[in-house]
């Protein structure tokens, strides 16, 4: 017995040190990205190159907000996921719902015609849908995040169908009994029961809108645009140089959003996410 | 009609199937709208000799597809698909997997390496690029930066340069925490008792690993395998980003990647967005949809024999 304790307190503490070192390579880049944002331009090129910058350079975060601007991107971002995350967890979420609870004859085949939109690369619609708007004029519409939420998230709709069988049915029929109707059921009873998925399907959600970087770019003007196409673009100077610094104090207001909520919320995403997969 | 009164004949069934469709409509239209209609559309427009000036259109048949196979740039992006897809695939599955055996047991500090591990699949894809960019770069990356420093290397490597693959596979491995999290699920899924029997029996770790969790896991395996397969055929953005030629500003993505890492995806953007051949990049992008599709189809239907299920054992 004690060897095996003195053997899984050994294997512990060796794991203890692996993860260790793999925190501190995960960290360096990110590390270097804040490091980057806070030094000058030409301290970059400068040889011997230091590790850290000889003072902290904030104005990078000032110009970062300035030199495009910034908050109209950050505004139309936040319009877009609105759009999209909003009917995509409730699409996803009623998806679910029907998978679990009114299984007909066709439910199997039409659920693996959900799972099987998974298999569709992004472009093989995405390229189509702009080629025949913007001969149609039909260009520059936020509406069709809205409709692209509709389309729902495969996983998430398997999710809630793992989390929607796990309330017993019992619930909903007493409900019925006092003749309440099927929207009242599903948004009095069932919905405030999966809390746990309906996270996960927000912040996957949220993510998703707020990398999207080929849909804004095909369908939006610069009016509309969103802060992954300027991430993306990055920023420069007159002569079109790339500013490495100012570039990355960008990429720390543009993920600072999934930063909070992902912290904030972390123990039960990732509880909802191994509580759903494990049916698999 | 006919077939939904004669399927629905009782009052309940007919009941469940109106609620069904109900619950339903908004992924059925969204589906309809935004795939079904799209993909139709776009089948019949690479069956034309369409560009971005929509004049003179006229039906081709399969001439774009028959000269796809004929142009050695195209074939190569295939192929340069076809090699990252598979590193990527056993980066990630091999990666998230010892993640997910390091963190599967007792642990300090378990809920945070975890939370950590996963955060960079958090970043959007656009930041992580732009990050490892300039992570790398030969003369202001920090890496060489730091490597210098510690006297570890003389000077600067242009890792870019040496090899755009390898820095994008790079990514592979920092953003394999969504591998990780489905690993850590299933490993959740083997009863303690089978390791302890086994312990017992004298059997030692790379053994209860090999002959215990790994059969136990299969199914987990086998489903990463074939996601991370579909979304690395997908990959498109990265060798713009992450181009080892300078980059100026608003032209990111009019700079052409190197051919070593032109992808499907980029080509098939580049060759619509900027060459404005769209019937050709349509009939680009149908090839590899089906390829994926046959692909997939063969690995779920041939591939699963190694995955072990409950139901064969009981045989």
């Amino acid at each position: 017995m004690t060897t095996i304790q003195t053997r899984e307190r050994w294997s512990a503490s060796l794991r203890f040190v692996a993860l260790v070192l793999i925190v501190i390579v995960f960290f360096l880049p990110l590390v270097s990205m804040l490091v980057t944002s806070l030094k000058r331009m030409d301290e970059l090129y400068r040889v011997p190159a230091r590790v850290f910058p000889e003072a902290a350079v904030w104005e990078n975060y000032g110009l970062a907000w300035t030199l495009v601007n910034f908050g109209k991107y950050l505004i139309n971002s936040i319009i877009l996921t609105i759009l999209y995350a909003v009917p995509a967890v409730m699409s996803s979420a009623f998806a679910g719902y029907a998978f679990s609870r009114f299984q007909v004859r066709e439910s199997r085949a039409l659920f693996l015609v959900v799972l099987s939109t998974l298999m569709i690369p992004v472009m093989v619609t995405m390229m189509p849908l702009y080629m025949v708007l913007a001969r149609a004029q039909f260009v520059n519409q936020r509406g069709l995040w809205f409709v692209w939420g509709l389309s729902g998230i495969p996983f998430i709709i398997f999710l809630f169908r793992q989390f929607f069988s796990t309330i017993p049915a019992s619930f909903e029929e007493s409900a019925r009994m006092d003749g309440a109707g099927r929207f009242r059921i599903f948004f009095s009873i069932m919905f405030p029961l999966v809390q746990t998925g309906l996270i996960v399907a927000s912040i996957f959600a949220f993510q998703w809108s707020w990398s999207e970087f080929l849909m804004p770019v095909l369908f939006l003007s610069d009016e509309k645009s969103t802060l992954a196409v300027k991430i993306a673009m990055s920023y420069a100077d007159q002569k079109e140089n790339v500013l490495y610094n100012i570039g990355m104090a960008g990429i720390v207001y543009y993920t600072l959003p999934l930063v909070i909520v992902y912290f904030a919320l972390q123990k039960r995403f990732v509880a909802g996410l191994l509580a759903g997969g494990l049916k698999g | 009609m006919e077939g939904i009164r004669r399927i629905g004949a009782s009052p309940l069934e007919r009941h469940k199937r109106t609620s069904f469709y109900i619950f339903l409509a908004p992924w059925l239209i969204g589906f309809v709208l935004l795939e079904v209609v799209p993909i139709i559309w776009g089948f019949q427009i690479s069956l034309t000799n369409r560009t971005s000036f929509p004049v003179a259109i006229k039906y081709v048949g399969l001439k774009n597809y028959l000269t796809l196979f004929q142009d050695a740039d195209i074939l190569g992006s295939y192929w340069v698909s076809f090699v990252y897809t598979i590193l990527n695939t056993l980066i990630g599955v091999v990666t998230g997997f010892i993640f997910a055996l390091l963190l599967d047991r007792q642990l300090p500090g378990r809920g945070f390496f975890r939370t950590i591990l996963y955060f960079p699949y958090m970043i959007p894809l656009v930041a992580v690029g732009w990050i490892f960019r300039i992570f790398l770069e030969r003369d202001t990356g920090f890496l060489n930066i730091v490597l210098v420093n510690l006297h570890i290397i003389p000077s600067g490597i242009p890792y870019m340069q040496q090899s755009p693959m390898g820095s994008i596979l790079m990514l592979s491995f920092w953003q394999a925490g969504w591998s990780m999290i489905i690993f850590l699920g299933a490993l959740s899924t083997v009863p303690r008792e089978l390791y302890e029997v086994a312990t017992i029996d004298g059997a030692g770790y790379g053994r209860r690993v090999r002959h215990i969790m790994l059969p136990l896991i299969s199914p987990f395996i086998f489903f990463q395998l074939v996601m991370s397969f579909i979304y690395a055929m997908q990959a498109f953005i990265q060798p713009y980003i992450l181009n080892p030629r300078p980059i100026r500003g608003n032209w990111v993505m009019l700079n052409p990647p190197p051919a070593e890492t032109f992808f499907v995806m980029s080509r098939a953007y580049y060759i619509i967005t900027s060459q404005h051949k769209f019937a050709y990049g349509l009939a680009m992008l149908w090839v590899l949809f089906a390829v994926v599709l046959v692909l997939t189809i063969l690995f779920v239907k041939f591939g699963g024999f190694w995955v072990y299920t409950e139901a064969e054992e009981r045989k």
